[in-house]
């Protein structure tokens, strides 16, 4: 097999970080090569590198023979090197046809020529085996999955030669998912080379053919994958052994925290019971459209509740997150970036807002002195890695990040936590540190309410589990019994007809 | 290392970027300084700085707003209005001057209260709403005074905010300072002011934070109003009359101001001092070019020159990341 492309001595360096280290790194002519590393060890560095959009300081590559430096992402499609986003990079309110399109647009006596576009669209949809997604369709109102294939369509037709693809299963469920990994099969089959950066071990093993892990922006292995394990790259990804087990369960339950009864939000979720304790986790969990995200919003008043009710430690509660902030009751967002942290502000201020009032002389004048001090103490309970507490949020790694989202409220103290995909899209030592976290917060008689779609960490931290199918509670089970075939059951709403056939 | 010296380059690009227009300020001020004898003279100093004044003190309610991601178009139409409703109270119906003043700071919050609650409940885009408010102000401005102007001898009263002067200091500039300073206190150290930024920055993730956005937006639109009717009475002392048209002249002044001082339109981010230092800027640009004999008819054309200049070195921060 041939080389498609070369990295050699490629170094990137960011004020106060060396994000890639001398990285050299061939990739074969029609492999689908992994990368992985933890946040923060220089993929998307080097993923921005590829794609045009940042230049190395040092080094020089290769691609199809030829020297490549790519001034600008066009120049790099033009190349032949395309690369799709983990936020996918589609004009909502225009066409499948116009987005496949775009920047290939050929127009005829200075007209856009709709037929040719609309035949090359087809194409390249029909490579993907995809001809069901209607050309003319909106692609706002396609769903995860059927973007997904656009954003490679796109691709394909600009005649890319190198697909790089940044964690495209972030989004999408088992089906979508197995469908977009046939697709990426059929590409190879094809003559396509696959650049695949995932956090996700199970994939790779899945997919690849070669891995190469960075960590600290450095590469620190690349091999075929039948000839690494899963612990082999845990390790090397992060330098050392990860405790990967769960600690026990705490014990002590205390009196209720929350009750919510009877809550509906018509399509979405309906007729919700569910109470949590004090010291206990309580995971809730389903399909995507399963309501359980939608469920946890209405619980701070981020989405609307048709009827029921909601109370805290007994009085009634009116969802809303200042009342929430003030029963103390904090909440985790699903989307980190957009509302869990304010990315331009520094990370004290991240970490102190929800404290500030509490923090104020009676003139409402800040002190200061002590909001340093709590930031500092929260930075070093959660062990957040930052240069300094004036470091804007938006350098932080992911993990960092999420750290930072959920320090704000263990600084106000809350009694109630509702964290919704903690883990989602963070590396698996920072994982690993939640999960202590979490457990450490149980054990102090907080009631957390972990709303997740990964089964292993529910199987591992919740009391119990109530599964969602279709907005309805489908079942709640015993965390400490269930197993991941059961909750996958309930998921899918299998349990009526197995009950049938066991009869 | 080549690294370092990106870093380094990057870094001046990112302090010059940062404060651009100040760069271009000290140059003007150098170069005055060179080619005049009267730019430095102290008496030419408190000129500008007395021009500053009322452009300056609109600002920064208009400083305020921009934080939050908006803007608001009807200050100047505000700041006429409530000129016309303080000189007509004391002209036409011979009202204690106190209470005159009181009344066009009243006018002013109420209708900045209206444009806070017309952009956060009825959720009308904060440019266009105060588009809106600001055309009905200027029509209620010629309505009222029906094209007249409104003058006489009860505006001696208040003609110190305007000529008056505290020690060596003129009022006006005494006033800015007081604005400038609480304001610079209220932004930086209160609970408030770090409010307006988060909400600035992201308004839904400071929502989720348990900040209350909308009263906070609303209070925001407020105070923006009652500044611009305070900075109408200063406005009018220093006509000593009241026209239908006052204050029309102030709209680009005050967003100049606050876009020169490095405010990003997108919300979150700017300093209070930096749209002080814009405001005073702006005025030494007409003054220099007076003391240069520049002809009126071409200053345009070199303030709109000088303006781009400055706010292309803005964008060089952008360049350098």
């Amino acid at each position: 097999m041939a080389t498609v492309l070369s990295l050699l001595h490629i170094s990137r360096s960011f004020p106060g970080v060396r994000a890639l280290d001398d990285v050299s790194l061939d990739v074969e002519r029609g492999t689908i090569h992994a990368l992985v590393g933890s946040n923060g060890a220089g993929k998307s560095t080097l993923m921005k590198i590829l794609s045009g959009a940042l230049a190395p300081d040092e080094g020089s590559m290769l691609f199809d023979d030829a020297p490549y430096a790519p001034a600008d992402p066009s120049a790099a499609i033009r190349a032949g090197v395309s690369t799709i986003y983990q936020e996918l990079n589609l004009l909502p309110t225009r066409t499948v046809t116009a987005n496949i399109c775009i920047g290939k647009e050929r127009s005829r006596f200075g007209l856009i020529d709709e037929r040719w576009q609309r035949e090359r669209a087809a194409q390249a949809l029909d490579r993907l085996d995809a001809a069901s997604i209607p050309l003319h369709a909106t692609v706002g109102d396609l769903k995860v999955g059927q973007k997904q294939v656009v954003e490679i369509a796109k691709a394909l037709i600009s005649e890319c030669k190198l697909l790089i693809m940044d964690e495209p299963t972030a989004a999408l469920n088992d089906t979508e998912t197995n469908l977009l990994f046939r697709i990426i099969r059929d590409l190879k089959g094809q003559g396509v080379t696959i650049l695949y950066v995932s956090h996700r071990l199970k994939e790779i093993f899945a997919l690849a053919d070669v891995v190469s892990v960075l960590r600290d922006g450095k590469l620190v292995l690349t091999a075929p994958v039948a000839q690494v394990t899963p612990d082999g790259l845990i390790h090397a990804m992060t330098g050392r052994r990860i405790e990967s087990a769960f600690p026990e369960r705490n014990k002590t339950i205390g009196n209720e925290v929350l009750r919510v009864e009877r809550l509906s939000s018509p399509g979405v979720f309906e007729d919700v019971h569910l109470s949590v304790h004090g010291g206990e986790v309580v995971a809730l969990t389903g399909l995507a459209g399963s309501g359980k995200v939608e469920l946890g919003k209405a619980l701070i008043g981020d989405w609307p509740i048709e009827s029921g009710q909601v109370f805290l430690n007994g009085a009634l509660f009116k969802p809303s997150p200042s009342k929430a902030m003030a029963a103390r009751f904090g909440y985790m967002p699903e989307d980190r970036k957009k509302e869990g942290v304010l990315e331009e502000l520094p990370v004290q201020r991240n970490i102190s807002l929800p404290s500030l009032s509490r923090l104020a002389d009676a003139l409402g004048l800040i002190r200061f002195d002590r909001e340093r001090d709590l930031v500092e103490q929260k930075i070093r309970e959660l062990d957040i890695k930052t240069p300094s507490l004036k470091q804007l949020v938006r350098n932080l790694s992911g993990g960092n990040q999420q750290k930072v989202a959920l320090a704000k409220w263990l600084a106000t103290g809350p009694e109630l936590l509702l964290l919704i995909e903690p883990t989602q899209g963070i590396d698996v030592a920072v994982k690993f540190e939640i999960y202590r976290l979490i457990h450490a917060l149980s054990s102090e008689g907080k009631a957390i309410i972990l709303i997740s779609s990964e089964i292993a960490e529910m199987l591992g931290l919740a009391h119990r589990i109530a599964v969602l199918f279709n907005g309805r509670v489908q079942a709640v089970l015993d965390g400490e019994r269930a197993s991941e075939e059961e909750i996958l059951r309930h998921t899918f709403g299998q349990v009526k007809e197995k009950a049938y056939e066991t009869q | 290392m080549q690294s370092t010296g990106k870093d380094s380059r990057r870094r001046v690009l990112e302090v010059l970027g940062e404060n651009g227009f100040i760069f271009i300020f000290i140059l003007w001020v150098i170069f005055l300084s060179l080619t005049t004898d009267t730019f430095l003279k102290s008496q030419n100093i408190f000129t500008v700085l007395r021009q500053a004044a009322i452009v300056s003190i609109v600002a920064i309610g208009e400083m305020l707003v921009m934080l939050l991601g908006g803007m608001d178009i009807s200050l100047a139409a505000l700041l006429g209005f409530s000129g016309i409703v303080s000189v007509s109270l004391m002209v036409d119906y011979n009202v204690h001057p106190v209470l005159a003043g009181l009344a066009a700071i009243a006018v002013g919050g109420t209708v900045g209260f209206i444009n806070g609650f017309l952009v956060t409940k009825v959720r009308i885009n904060a440019v266009i709403a105060t588009l809106g408010t600001s055309y009905v102000l200027s029509g209620m401005a010629l309505a009222y005074t029906q094209g007249k102007t409104i003058v006489g001898p009860q505006l001696q009263q208040i003609a110190f905010l305007s000529r008056g002067y505290v020690g060596p200091i003129p009022v006006p500039v005494l006033l800015m300072f007081i604005f400038y300073g609480a304001f610079y206190i209220i932004l930086m150290k209160t609970v408030f002011g770090a409010h307006i930024y988060a909400v600035g920055n992201n308004d839904k993730a400071s929502w989720l934070a348990g900040i209350k956005v909308d009263r906070l937006k609303m209070l925001v639109f407020t105070l923006a109003g009652l500044l611009a009717g305070f900075a109408g009475i200063l406005q009018a002392s220093r006509q000593g009359s009241a026209t239908s048209s006052m204050g029309s002249e102030f709209l680009f002044p005050i967003l100049t101001a606050v876009i020169l001082g490095g405010i990003s339109l997108s919300g979150g981010r700017g300093k209070l001092q930096n749209t002080l230092l814009a405001a005073i800027f702006l005025m030494t640009i007409t003054n220099g070019m007076v003391l240069l004999g520049i002809s009126l008819y071409v200053q345009g054309i070199i303030s709109g020159l000088i303006l781009i200049i400055a706010l292309s070195l803005d964008r060089l921060r952008y360049q350098g990341r």
